[in-house]
Parts: C-alpha cells; structure tokens; sequence
C-alpha cells in the first residue's frame, strides 16, 4: 500500500511541475527568414531596454501555413500566449471573425497613438470589423514587374512594357536572341504552381482587365473578361512560349527568383522582397535590373496583389497594456524607418515614403506609395482558405491543359457558391 | 547438400538484406549530420567532416531542442511509469479474480487502442481547453497512458497468466490483502513483463506526433517529435546538416533503450501481438 | 439473478473493479469520452467565425458531394492496399529467408528495432532528404546507374509523393512485420515440414499447404493491425508531404486536421468519424471473414 502511494505521489509532483505556473511573459511570435528573424531580435532587445519589459520572442517555423497553425490552436485554445504575433494578410478575417483579436482602437486615443499616417485604403479594406481595428500592417507588399533593362536597351526597346500585348513581343524577341546561348532562357517568369501565390497571379491579370474576384461584395469568377485573362495566362505557356512548361508544376517566389537572379529571363513577376536580392553582391543580374508597375489589358488598368504582414494582440493576453506598448513600438516612425533600411520592407506608414533616407535606399518608393493605394486584395473572407482551395486547383488545373478557362471558370463559381452557403451566418 | 549450401547462402543474403534495409538510411543521416556540405556525393564536394552542426543546434536557445528533448523524456517516463502501474492492477484482477466482464474488458481495450487518433483529438482538445492543461505535461500524460495502456495490460496479462495461481491461495491463506500479493508476490516475479511494459509504453509516448502537436503550443510542453517537424532554417532551403543532427539527437533515447533492452522489448511486441 | 449470484463473489467483483478502476476510468475520460464528444460535434455546425447550432446530417450531407474528401478516401484505401500488401510479402519473404538460427542474432535485433523505434516524424524527415530533388540520395544514386535520365521530382508529382510515401511506411513497419512472422513460423512443429519432405513435396507446396495455414491466426492478427493502423496515417503524410502535391497525397486524417485548423469543427469531425467507421468496418470485416473469431477463443 505504501509504495502504491508513494508511486502515485511521485507521479502527482512530475505532473504538478509540468503545469507549474506559467509567469506571466510578454510572448511575442515572429516567423520568417533568418535575417528577418535575426533583425526582429535587435529590435525587440532595444525595446526591452527602453521600456523595461522583458519580451519572449519565440520563432515560428518560416512556412506560412504552420505559422497560421500555430496560432489558431493558441488562439483558439485561449492561451494567455502569445500575446503579440504577426499575420498573414488572408488569414485577417479568420481571426477577427473568430474572436481572437484584441480591438486596438480603444488604445489609440489612450496612448496618443494616431492611425493617420497608415494607408487608409488598406487599413479600411483589411484590417477593419464591425467598427474596430483589429490589426495593423508592419509590411505591405505588391507584386512588381521585374525587367532586365540592359536586355531591352540591346534588342532596342525603349522601356518596359506597358500592356500584355507589349510585353508579349518584348518577350519574343529577347527570348529568340537569348536562346542562341542560353537555351534555359525565358521571357516571362511568374508563380504557376499549386499554392496561394497562384490566387494572387491569377488576381493580378483578372483585375488588369477590368475583372477580379470579388464583384459588388460578393465573389463572381464567371465573367468574360476573367475568361480572356486566364485564356492568357494558358496562352503564356502554351501558345506564345514565353513562360516554361514547369510554370504550372515548379513556379513559386523562390524558383522564379534564383531563375531571374541567374540571368535566364527578361521579366518577372514576384514581390518586393526580390529586389534587394537580385540587387546583392554576387548577383548576375546586379545593377542590370529596374521595377515597374505590372503591365494591363488595352481596356484595364494596371494592378498589384496586395500582400504583407500585419500585427495584433490577442483578446486571451493576460497583459494588454504592455502588448500594445510593443505594438505601438513595432508600428512607430522609427521602428518602422528601421524595419525598411535594414529589411528592405515596405511599410503600412506613408510617412514613410518621404523620408530621404529611405528614398536613397529605396528609389521605387515613391512610385509604390502610389501604388498601394490601387492594390487589390484576396477575397476577405473567414473561410478564405477553402476559397483559395478552390481557385488553386481549378486555375492550375486549367494552365495545365484539364480544362479549358470558361469551364474552369463556372466550375470554381459553383464550388465558391457552395461554400459561400455552408458558411452564411 | 546443395539444398544446404543454397539455404546457407540465401540466409546470409537474407540478413544482409534486412540490416542494410533497417539501417542503411539511418546512417546516411548520420552521415549527413557529420558533414558540411550535404551533396558531398557529388565528386567536386568534399565531405568535411564537422561537428559544428550538433554543437550549433544544441547551443542555439531559440531553437529550444533541449527543451522538448526535456518535455519528452518526462511526459514518457511518466507515462510509462503510470500505464504499467495500471495495467499490472488490472492484469491482476482479470487474471486472478472472477467477475462479470472479465473477458470484455481486455477486448474492449483493445478495440479502444484501435480508434484512429484523429476522431479522439479534436474534443479531447476542447476537454483540455477545459482543464486548463493545453500546453501542460498533465495533458499529454493523461492521453498516452490512456492510449498505450491496452499494450502494457496485454504484456501484463501474458506474464500474469504464467504464475500459478496457487502462490495466491497460499498468501491468502496467510491472510496478505490481494495488494500485498499483487506488490510483494506477482509483480517481481512478473518484473520483466513489466519493464517491457514500462519500455513499450515509453517509446510509444516519445514517438507520438498528433496530440502533441495539438495540444502544446511551445517549448514549454512541446515534444521532440513537434519540434523536428517543425524544424526549418532558412527560407525555402532546409539547412540538412542541422536537421539531421537533430534527428539524430532525437533518436538518442530511443535507440540506446532499443539496444539495451532489444531481447525485452521484442518479446513484449510479440507477446502483445500474438497472445492479441 | 440467481445464476449470478451462484458465478460471482460479490466481494470478488468489487476486489476487481476497484483495481480495474484506474484504467477504466482512464479510458471512458481520454477515449470515450471525446469519441462520443466527436460524434456530437459533427451533428453540429461548429465553426470558429460563426454562431454553433444544430445541423444534424448536414456535415455528412456535404461529404457527399465533397470531391477533395472522395480523393482523400481514394487515396487512404489505395495507401492501405499498397503498403500493408507491401509489407506483407517483404515480411513474409524475410521471415522465411530467416527462419533458423540467425548468427550476430543481438546486434540482428537491435537493427530490426531501429526502424520501428524512430519517431515517424523523425523518420519522415529523413526520407524527406533521401527524396529530394536536389540533395537527395535515391535521385544521385538512380542518375548514376541510369535509371533515370534527370532528377525524379519525388515529392513534386503526385505518384512520385504516393510512392515516397509507401517506401517510408514499408521502411517503418517491415520490420516489426518481420519479427512477428517469424515468432508465428518459429510456433510450427518441424515435424510437420519433414513429413512433408517424406511426402515428396515442394517448397512451394510446402509453404501453401503446411506453412500459411498454420501461421494464419497470427497472419490474420498481424493483417488486422497494420490494416488499421494505415487507414489512420497521419504523422508521416503532414511531416513527409503535408498533403501535398495539390492534396493528391491527403489522407482521411489530414483531411479531417485540415478542417479543424480551418476553424470548421463540426465537418472535422464529421470527417474524424467517417476514419472512425471505416477502421470498424474493416475490423469486422477481418474478424468475420478470416476467422480471427476462432483464433481468439
């Protein structure tokens, strides 16, 4: 009997030291590169020593969708951790939706916090529910038209291509000329594959013909101006031969990247994160480079994804307070000026894009800060990610040669229909 | 004769087969763990061999691999310790005592042990949400000894059966309680039933992944398993060298109580296997 | 009631049930319990961003009509087949090969264990490096003997995924396989096979005619836990391909697990016991049809 009970005590006390109280933390959840993660550490330390709060920054794995994992059993867990962390901007509405964000505005006007100088067409669009904001952006991004200038001043174009058509035949040329000694060259570059950077493609060239996703609030794929865009995203791999065969099978920001980086195509399309890349020591393709606005159909306009990460408290942190000081910190002119120098980002503030120094660092942020004002988002929607399913397949499917855009087209309307009634309130 | 010759020669390749089978893949990732540069197949790629990568993952604190190396051994130790507690409890009644349901339940266990994890997770995380044990040892201890414990009580019952029943008529007589037979009597003539138990039921909490990813949140209650899932350097290429190292280190406990106690452990697998 | 009372000690059943307590208790809490807990929700419309209510088959209905859920099925029973018909023949064809005095029988055992011993997620990690594209062993060593004329995209194309997947489970579970057949032949009186020689038999018939009759309650029962525990894969495809490419490789587990971190509970769950029903079926199929009834008495 003794021993039973000396056993049973013994376990209690393992037990009992495992879910020991958990001291209250300033927990901070942070993903991405290495030297991402790394600046993040530099940053938060100076926090630590300017406000005195101790801050547990814990590294998420770099892939999106364990991050966005992590987080939703958290969250939905109600765990006091973590209090602060970063957002995919797809997942917003899935998180205010399902309560798990702290509102924020309630502390602006407390801590003479002003949302101003944060791009208000974005901030309104994706950061808002129901009256409050939820979230706030630490970075913005676009996706961009990467070009070879050198390569076009030599088979005399005089600029980057301003329409598909002029695109087309730029990339034509080039490609022919190129090929005599780079056979494993190619005109156009862009995100093909099986996975959300497909949805933002495939946003990028409905919208510049006047299409898109979502139409009067609702989402409406099956018009024919969506038709004519996808037919050309086919007729990009298929018909022109601009873009290669493993588009639709390999082609996502890293492969379209390193292929640009090592010189093997005259344009890109991917996001700002490129730039300083490609711009790097080592790089074949250093000083060679420029960065426009993604070209439009004759009748469209010129358009951008937006993409970007935002910041928010949880409703669960058992410190509010100081959460929204490390918030307000990140979010800062400072912080943020910082964020851009050493990160290359392209921050939510405005202000930002008129400082010198960050001018002389980043010369396409005037354009830009124009720019993000016209981007047009992904579907904001609780459900997005099944949304997302959907359009995936069915549009790598139809690149792939399974089916062609109008039936692709009505095939992803009905799926989206359904969910769209499986989730109404 | 020659059918001698002929089964001498295909046993041999037989086993040849079956260690470069079970280990060959396991050594190339100690092999990889060792080198600098991953694609040292490549002719024009030295391999140097280094231990940078073991020293650099179990010094980075960010990395936290010592922490689930921590959360792991505990959560299975005790789990193990518990599961075969129980199991000898209850091996000793369905084997000693006549009761109604005494068939059942083993049976039940059983069937129990067979559910697929996925249809127990999702409300067992609510339940834990409940208790305050998300991100707890408690709330992974609790699930392993319930899901292993069908496994220690078979081993048990196999053991059990074998001792005569006339020690207890005895100890009765001398008028022991059942407990005392069951501590002083049967359990140490049953000890190495119960070690396979104990080993079994550890290498089965050490090695789950499900509940341990969806119940823990970080390093505090994470486990080994969780944390090389999740295990990735740089953006887009895993660094292969710190990742094997990791591996290799995660596999460390397991391997040296495969080693040590192999002849315990098959015998308790067969025995939950084939008396099942 | 008298019959009872003439079985049991009524001393004796509440000796037993007190010492069966723990694990029984144990049981109804961590399994039951949200098993029934499971099956409620799935009747329910339990999302993270929208009010509960009841449903009733609603979930079910949809699984229907879901196409990617049929996929997942296809793809878990085609998984199970594979694989357990897989380890099957290779265990079988092992423990036969093996079947006598093994020399270095220790250090034998140790590397039988080690496979079965590595954590799966461990071990799909491994495999993942074998398989890479670029780094990996498999594409070197096939490159180099000609098997192949580029680098096999493994875990990029849909068979490709499928049969990583399998290699890795084969890897895992062959062993134990193994060792269980080989305990079962060990059971077989030599007796028996030498009348057979007398007989003029051969080694084919041999093995039809005295071996697998004999070794099947054991074959059975092996069958039967293999079986159930591939159609609950889960660990090796989330850590290996996480469901990937393009969900060509998402079993019913993963598919369920996908729906949870969506935030949609109620289908789930819905999906969590379609795995549930499916594991039983295939249980009862395998106790009825095979005699494991039999075995067990």
């Amino acid at each position: 009997m003794k021993s039973t009970i000396l056993y049973i005590l013994v376990m209690l006390a393992i037990l009992l030291t495992g879910c020991a109280d958990h001291e209250k933390k300033l927990t901070f959840w942070i993903g991405g590169a290495p030297q991402e993660v790394d600046y993040w550490e530099t940053l938060v330390g100076e926090f630590e020593r300017t406000f005195g709060i101790t801050v547990d920054l814990i590294r998420q794995p770099s892939s999106t969708d364990q991050r966005k994992q992590g987080l939703v059993i958290s969250l939905e867990a109600e765990q006091p951790d973590p209090d602060v962390f970063l957002m995919d901007i797809v997942w917003l509405q899935q998180f205010f939706q399902s309560g798990w964000l702290q509102p924020l505005d309630p502390f602006f006007e407390a801590t003479g916090f002003s949302i101003a100088p944060f791009f208000k067409d974005v901030v309104d669009a994706v950061d808002r529910f129901e009256e409050h904001y939820y979230a706030l952006p630490v970075f913005l991004d676009i996706g961009v038209l990467y070009y070879r200038k050198d390569l076009l001043k030599q088979y005399g174009f005089s600029g980057p291509p301003r329409t598909w058509r002029e695109l087309v035949r730029q990339a034509h040329d080039v490609q022919a000329g190129e090929r005599n000694h780079n056979p494993g060259f190619n005109g156009f570059l862009w995100q093909g594959a099986q996975y959300e950077g497909l949805v933002c493609t495939f946003l990028e060239f409905t919208a510049s013909n006047g299409g898109g996703i979502i139409q009067d609030g609702h989402v409406r794929l099956n018009r024919s101006v969506n038709d004519v865009a996808l037919e050309f995203m086919r007729a990009l791999i298929r018909k022109y031969d601009i873009s290669p065969l493993n588009t639709y099978t390999d082609m996502r920001e890293e492969e379209v990247r390193r292929a640009f980086q090592r010189g093997d195509a005259l344009f890109e399309r991917n996001w700002l994160y490129a730039w300083n890349l490609h711009q790097k020591d080592g790089s074949a393709v250093e000083g060679k480079i420029g960065m426009t606005a993604l070209p439009q159909f004759e009748e469209g306009q010129s358009v951008a994804a937006l993409g970007g990460w935002h910041i928010g408290m949880s409703r669960y942190s058992d410190m509010p307070a100081k959460a929204w000081e490390l918030v307000r910190f990140i979010l800062s002119h400072a912080s943020q000026k910082k964020l851009v120098l050493n990160l290359g980002w392209y921050p939510g503030r405005s202000d930002i894009y008129t400082d010198p120094e960050v001018l002389k660092k980043m010369p396409y942020a005037g354009l830009l800060q124009k720019t993000f004002s016209r981007a047009v988002t992904r579907p904001n929607l609780p459900y997005y990610d099944q949304v997302s399913d959907v359009i995936q397949r069915t549009v790598n499917g139809c690149l792939a040669g399974k089916q062609p855009p109008a039936a692709a087209l009505g095939r992803m309307q009905s799926e989206i229909d359904h969910i769209e009634d499986i989730y109404a309130r | 004769m020659r059918e001698e010759r002929v089964k001498k020669i295909l046993k041999a390749t037989g086993v040849v087969f079956l260690l470069l089978f079970c280990l060959l893949p396991f050594v190339w990732v100690v092999l990889v763990s060792l080198a600098k540069e991953p694609d040292f197949l490549l002719p024009q790629v030295a391999f140097d061999v280094t231990f940078d990568n073991y020293s650099d993952v179990l010094i980075s604190g960010s990395l936290h691999l010592l922490d689930y190396l921590r959360n792991s051994l505990v959560v299975s130790a005790v789990a193990a310790l518990a599961a075969t507690l129980f199991a000898s409890l209850a091996a000793y009644a369905i084997t000693r005592l006549t009761f109604p349901g005494r068939l059942l339940i083993p049976l039940l266990l059983l069937a129990f042990s067979m559910f697929p994890q996925i249809s127990i997770v999702g409300y067992l995380f609510k339940m834990m949400i409940g208790l305050g044990w998300i991100n707890t040892y408690a709330g992974l201890i609790f699930p392993y000894i319930t899901l292993a414990m069908p496994l220690a009580l078979w081993i048990m019952l196999s053991y059990f059966s074998e001792i005569s029943t006339e020690l207890d008529r005895a100890a009765l007589v001398d008028g022991a309680t059942r407990i005392q037979i069951l501590h002083k009597i049967i359990l140490p003539l049953a000890a190495p039933g119960a070690l396979s138990a104990t080993l079994l039921v550890f290498i089965y909490s050490f090695n789950e992944f499900l509940f341990a990813m969806m119940l823990t949140t970080d390093y505090r209650a994470r486990t080994i398993p969780v944390g090389i899932a999740f295990f990735e350097g740089l953006h887009g290429q895993i660094p292969w060298g710190h990742l094997m190292a990791v591996a290799v280190i995660s596999v460390v406990p397991v391997i040296l109580l495969a080693a040590v106690f192999q002849r315990k452990i098959i015998r308790g697998l067969l025995q939950g296997a084939i008396k099942g | 009631m008298k019959v009872f009372k003439d079985r049991y000690l009524p001393n004796e059943i509440r000796d037993a049930y007190l010492f069966l307590l723990p694990m029984l208790l144990f049981a109804v809490v961590f399994i039951l319990l949200p098993v029934l807990g499971t099956l409620v929700t799935s009747l329910f419309r339990e999302v993270t961003f929208l009010p509960s209510r009841f449903s009733g088959l609603d979930n079910y209905l949809r699984l229907m009509t879901d196409r990617h859920f049929w996929q997942s099925v296809r793809f878990t029973l085609l998984f199970v087949g594979v694989s357990v018909a897989t380890e099957l023949v290779i265990g079988m064809v092992l423990a036969l090969i093996l079947n006598e005095s093994i020399p270095g029988r220790g250090f034998v055992r140790v590397a039988v264990l080690v496979p079965w011993a590595i954590p799966i997620a461990v071990s799909a990690r491994m495999w993942e490096m074998i398989f890479n594209f670029d780094y990996g062993v498999v594409n070197f060593v096939a490159l180099r003997l000609g098997l192949a004329d580029g680098p096999i995209n493994w875990l990029g194309s849909a068979t490709g995924a499928f049969g990583a997947i399998v290699i890795s489970d084969v890897w895992k579970t062959t062993p134990f396989m193994t060792i269980i057949l080989l305990a079962g032949l060990a059971a077989i009186p030599q007796d028996l096979y030498k009348q057979a020689m007398v007989d003029g038999t051969t080694f084919i018939q041999r093995f039809f005619y005295v071996t697998l009759p004999l070794l099947r309650p054991v074959l059975v029962v092996a069958l039967l836990f293999r079986t159930i525990d591939a159609v609950r894969i889960f660990d090796l495809i989330y850590v290996l391909t996480g469901g990937g490419p393009g969900g060509g490789t998402t079993s019913l587990s993963l598919y369920a697990f996908k729906y949870y971190i969506s935030g949609d509970f109620g289908y789930g769950s819905a999906i969590s016991l379609v795995v549930f029903l499916v594991a039983g079926l295939l249980a009862v199929f395998y106790v009825r049809f095979t005699g494991l009834r039999e075995a067990v008495k």
